[in-house]
């Protein structure tokens, strides 16, 4: 069966396939779960998920620019994160829960 | 013939799908973490088979090291255990979400199916020739052609490393109204 060898074998649609799924997952997480830790994490998947898109064009390009991207990409992530789980504290300081629901209560 | 690299990729797949669903359906957000820690793990190891090892380390170094242990501190400060309900309420707008999601993953699926192989068609062979030492290659664009971006950087992370304690210490805080 080589026409079924041939599409196994890996190659960059394989990357970009698996990139799509783990954003679409993250993207299920931030709409399905109500706790906010949750959605932070789903987040993180999402820009994991372009982050494989970013290296795998890069590795197939030949070309270094997609890889600086991804260092950009990871530190503003972790500085997303940071900011994300201050409000979070803040919400369970104010209702006692890290319900997506109570951020609007946030304001002023 | 399936080389060693091609069951590589498929075990790792296999490892960060089964664990960022982990992170979509565990209703304790510990196990969600640990999931996601999976995932990232995994993800490290991609990056290393698509020769990129510098981000594979920074990849562990700070997504499964300094990311997680913020949220894993931030659940040992919540002493949050598993939620009664966990995911939002509502079968027909769930039944929505769940296509939209769907409906975004096939559009990709697509366009991948459409365009990549018309793009790339010949296979990089010379690539990783090409592309040498990645990490030295990743340093000269760094700190030449990008080193602007790269100091913006700087500035916005001392910027938000202030703007998360000046948040997690004022806004609402948990003596202001004892």
């Amino acid at each position: 069966m080589p026409m079924i060898e041939g599409m196994l074998k890996v190659s960059l649609n394989h990357y970009l396939l698996l990139s799509a799924i783990l954003f679409s997952v993250g993207i299920l997480g931030v709409l399905l779960r109500k706790n906010i830790l949750v959605i932070l994490m789903s987040i993180e998947l999402m820009l994991n998920a372009v982050n494989l898109t970013f290296v795998a064009f890069s590795r197939y390009s030949a070309n270094i620019d997609g890889q600086v991207m991804v260092f950009f990409v990871m530190t503003i992530a972790a500085a997303e994160a940071a900011v994300g789980l201050a409000l979070t504290v803040t919400v369970y300081k104010k209702f006692r829960e890290v319900n997506i629901r109570f951020f609007e209560h946030l304001r002023g | 013939m399936l080389a060693l690299a091609d069951y590589m990729f498929y075990f790792l797949s296999l490892l960060i799908l089964v664990s960022a669903l982990g992170v979509l359906t565990m209703s304790n957000p510990l196990y969600a973490a640990l999931s996601l820690a999976m995932s990232m793990l995994g993800m490290a190891l991609i990056f290393a088979t698509l020769d990129a090892w510098f981000l594979a380390g920074v990849q562990l170094i700070v997504y499964a090291g300094a990311v997680m242990v913020l949220f894993v501190m931030v659940i040992m400060l919540f002493n949050i255990s598993a939620e009664k309900q966990a995911f939002s309420r509502g079968t027909v707008s769930g039944f929505f979400k769940l296509a939209s999601a769907g409906v975004l993953l096939g559009l990709i699926a697509g366009s991948i199916y459409m365009s990549a192989e018309t793009v790339f068609t010949p296979p990089p062979i010379a690539a990783s020739e090409k592309l040498g030492d990645a990490t030295q290659q990743l340093s000269e664009a760094l700190f030449s052609r990008y080193v602007f971006a790269f100091e913006v950087i700087g500035a916005i992370l001392l910027v938000i490393a202030v703007g998360a304690v000046a948040l997690s210490r004022s806004v609402g805080g948990s003596h202001a109204n004892d």
